[in-house]
This record gives structure tokens, C-alpha cells and sequence, in this order.
């Protein structure tokens, strides 16, 4: 059975986990940082791609603090997010590789 | 309902949530969304939880994850699963019945052309008409193919493509309705071309936000084969009927919709009554949603007969057959919305 492509927002929410739990605002935050602006998520959007992750088992709730009189709950990758995350990254770079290869650039080049 | 005015503000736009997904979900959506205000400075986050009203693409990313809840996918409480096939079955099923209109005009038009040599001269009046209006013929080819198109899009998985595809294919219908509008041409209370422009146009476009992403994928086979199948048992005994001269018998699309439906009902009903198959409840639930799709649509086309007692008696009696068919799968469909949701286990801080 062929693997369910992973959503560009489902990536990139999973990537804002990679090195830590965190809330909701602050894994706004970070997509909007890990993706130089592009990806700007609502938070119907936000709890629309964790409410799906959540049900695959790729995250889970990491603890609750109190801020402000309200409480934050933070999430964090399961062992299973993780491996989906290291294998999307994975199957984007390989991706990234042909594509610079068939323009021609070198890999500084394409940095820069 | 407590706390300052922009959280109450947004904890009212969250009521367009399921119960069960609010009781869930609700607190962090709102701690986030204040976290997203909030600057830190106290006379300016005092302002701002007075008088600020969430954005409107806030309020779009609660509606549009709220239209995928209620109408879930897999892993869905069973009630919004339930909805959420049905809306899908009804999409595909109308989206069914436009792409046999398209290969219908497709067909008329190679005949009327003298592309099947083995066939008859055809008749006329066989060459497929088109609503005219400032658009040129062209336009409403197009329209009749678009259909197919999105028919086939949404059977393979191409979700965001067939609504894209059928999104575009009624504008022209919109516009020629707006012209007659504006210019008179509709005189008198006939409501039968917007009805149809919203209940067979408009419909199935906006039910096609029931396929995301955790969308099962329909039976590609059986739909596909449904298309031809569709023509060859609907279309080609109405086109005979026309080009033998007997198209006194043809009934009009609204009273062909209201006798498919009821067909359908009739044939499912074995089904709806067992019990024991499998998925049958969703299917009656898709049924009853045509059914007043083309009951509404029958009743509105009402109006374009009202100097006509034989039309309104036939009109009234495709309605009767129609409540009648649909009345043998009402209860299968009760049983399959009616099941109390049940909320899958809460993500818990461990």
C-alpha cells in the first residue's frame, strides 16, 4: 500500500518539534521561522494538522503550564514522529539533490 | 462565557467546533490564539483584549476545520463519519449525473456531426443546445466536458482539482442567470434555474469539502464504471426517445432527478433493511441528502409550470414516488447519524 504523502504543514509542525516540546504559539512561531515566512499558520490551521498528528501517534502532550492565568499545553514528537520526520526530511533533501543536480548547481551554489 | 472581550470573541467563533472536539481542544486553541495578541506591554494588551475581533482568516481556519470534522474521515467519532460519506456519496453521485449530462452533449455533438458513420442521419433537434446569452457556444461545450473531467479528478483522489474544475464549470451558468436577472429576461415567478444553478451546480461543488486528506478513497472502479453505465441505462433510452419523435415522454431533468433518486432508494432498500451490510447506513444517509436535493429542486421548478395543472399533477406525483422510496431507507439513515459520538482518548501530558 502506498505511504500517505506528508502535508507541507504537517512537516513543518513536526520540524518545530524536532528539538523540544513546545505550545501552541511558540510552534507558530517556529514554522513561521523554520520557513523564512512562508508558512504562516492559523490556529484552526495549527490545531487542524496536531489533532491529525495526535491521532497517528506522530505527537503527543508533554506537559501543562501555567501562563497568565491559562494553561499552555505543550506537545512533543513520539518515536514514531520522529522517524516520520527523519524520513520526509530525507525524501525532501534526496528531492532537493536531483533538482539541483538537473539546474546545473553545485552545492555551494545552491546555497548561496 | 467569562473572560475579556477578544477571548469571548474567539471562544464564540470555536462554537462552530463539535462538541466533542471543543471539550478537547478549546483551552489550548484559546490560550494560542491569545498568545498570538498578547505584546507583554499591560496598557497595550489591555486594549487589545478589549476591542480586538479575531481576523477573519482566523475565523476561516476554525470554519474549514470545522467542515472537516463534521464531515470526518477515518478515525472520526462514527456519527461525523457517518455524515462525512454521506456528503461524499451525494458529491460523487451528483457530480455522476452532471458528467453523464457532459457525455451526453459529447456524443449528440460527434453525432449531430456525422462522426459515427454506422448511425443514422441524425434527427433534428439532436445537436445539443446551449443557454446562449453572452457567452459563445463554446463556453458551454466546455462546461459539459469540465464535468467529466471532475467527475473522473475526484474518483482517482484529485480533490482540490475536480472542485477547482467544477468551481469554474457553473460560472458560466451564474453569469447568463445574472444577465436574464438584470435584463428581464426571467419574468414571472419562475425559480427553476437558480434552484437548479444551486442544488445541481453549487451543491456538489461545496460538498466536495468533505474529500481531505483523511478521506477514505472512494471504490475507483465501480465509480467509473458507473459513468458509462449512466449513459448507456439513462441517456441513450432518452436520446432514442427523442430522435424517434417521441419526446413527449421525455420528462424534464427535475422529474428524471426525482425518478433516479427514488430508483436508487428502491434498490438499496434490501439492503437498508437487513442490517447486516456493511457501510449500508451511510449510503441510505447519502440517498435521503439527494433525495432533498431533488425534491427541493422539484418543488422550486414548480414554479416554471404554474399555468400547467397537467405538469404540477406529474410534477406532484414524481414527489409522491419520490417521499414514498425514500421513506424505506429513512430509518438505516437515522441509525447511522444518530450514533452518540465517541471522543478518541485526549492526548495527556506523560
Amino acid at each position: 500500500m502506498a505511504v500517505k504523502p506528508m502535508t507541507g504543514q504537517a512537516f513543518f509542525v513536526l520540524a518545530a518539534l524536532a528539538d523540544g516540546p513546545r505550545h501552541g504559539y511558540g510552534i507558530v512561531r517556529e514554522v513561521a521561522e523554520l520557513s523564512q515566512g512562508r508558512v504562516r499558520l492559523k490556529i484552526g490551521s495549527l490545531y487542524g494538522v496536531l489533532e491529525r498528528l495526535a491521532a497517528e501517534g506522530l505527537i503527543e502532550a508533554d506537559r501543562e503550564e501555567a501562563h497568565d492565568g491559562r494553561l499552555r499545553r505543550y506537545y512533543r514528537l513520539t518515536r514514531d514522529g520522529r522517524g516520520a520526520l527523519a524520513t520526509e526530511a530525507e525524501l525532501r533533501a534526496a528531492t532537493a539533490r536531483v533538482v539541483r543536480a538537473r539546474l546545473g548547481l553545485s552545492g555551494a551554489e545552491a546555497a548561496g | 462565557m467569562s473572560g475579556p472581550g477578544l477571548e469571548r470573541r474567539y471562544r464564540r467563533v470555536l462554537r462552530l467546533l463539535p462538541g466533542y472536539y471543543r471539550a478537547k481542544w478549546e483551552e489550548d486553541m484559546v490560550a494560542a490564539f491569545l498568545d498570538s495578541w498578547l505584546t507583554g506591554e499591560p496598557d497595550e494588551d489591555e486594549a487589545i483584549l478589549e476591542f480586538r475581533k479575531p481576523a477573519w482568516a482566523e475565523v476561516a481556519s476554525v470554519a474549514s476545520l470545522a467542515a472537516r470534522l463534521y464531515l470526518g474521515g477515518v478515525g472520526a467519532p462514527r456519527r461525523y463519519f457517518a455524515w462525512g460519506q454521506a456528503v461524499r456519496h451525494a458529491a460523487l453521485a451528483v457530480t455522476l449525473v452532471q458528467a453523464t449530462r457532459g457525455l451526453d452533449v459529447l456524443v449528440r455533438t460527434a453525432w449531430s456531426r456525422h462522426v459515427f458513420g454506422w448511425l443514422p442521419v441524425p434527427p433534428a433537434g439532436i445537436a445539443p443546445g446551449t443557454l446562449g446569452g453572452i457567452l459563445p457556444p463554446v463556453v458551454w461545450y466546455l462546461v459539459a466536458y469540465a464535468w467529466i473531467v471532475s467527475f473522473i479528478a475526484l474518483v482517482l483522489g484529485r480533490y482540490r482539482i475536480a472542485q477547482a474544475i467544477s468551481a469554474l464549470a457553473i460560472v458560466p451558468d451564474l453569469v447568463v442567470l445574472l444577465q436574464g436577472q438584470f435584463t428581464g429576461a426571467f419574468q414571472g415567478p419562475s425559480l427553476g434555474p437558480w434552484a437548479f444553478w444551486v442544488l445541481i451546480n453549487l451543491a456538489p461543488v461545496l460538498a466536495m469539502t468533505a474529500f481531505h486528506s483523511g478521506a477514505p478513497p472512494a471504490a475507483r472502479w465501480p465509480w467509473l464504471l458507473a459513468l458509462p453505465a449512466n449513459y448507456i441505462l439513462v441517456a441513450v433510452p432518452l436520446t432514442a426517445l427523442q430522435a424517434t419523435g417521441n419526446s413527449a415522454w421525455l420528462p424534464d431533468f427535475s422529474g428524471l432527478y426525482c425518478v433516479l433518486a427514488a430508483l436508487a432508494c428502491l434498490a438499496h432498500a434490501p439492503r437498508a433493511w437487513s442490517r447486516q451490510a456493511a457501510g449500508s447506513g451511510t449510503w441510505s444517509l447519502a440517498l435521503v441528502l439527494l433525495a432533498a436535493d431533488a425534491g427541493a429542486y422539484r418543488i422550486f421548478s414548480l414554479t416554471d409550470y404554474l399555468n400547467d395543472p397537467h405538469l404540477i399533477g406529474v410534477s406532484l406525483a414524481e414527489l409522491l414516488i419520490l417521499v414514498i422510496a425514500v421513506a424505506l431507507v429513512a430509518p438505516d439513515a437515522a441509525r447511522a447519524q444518530a450514533a452518540a459520538p465517541a471522543p478518541p482518548p485526549q492526548p495527556q501530558p506523560g
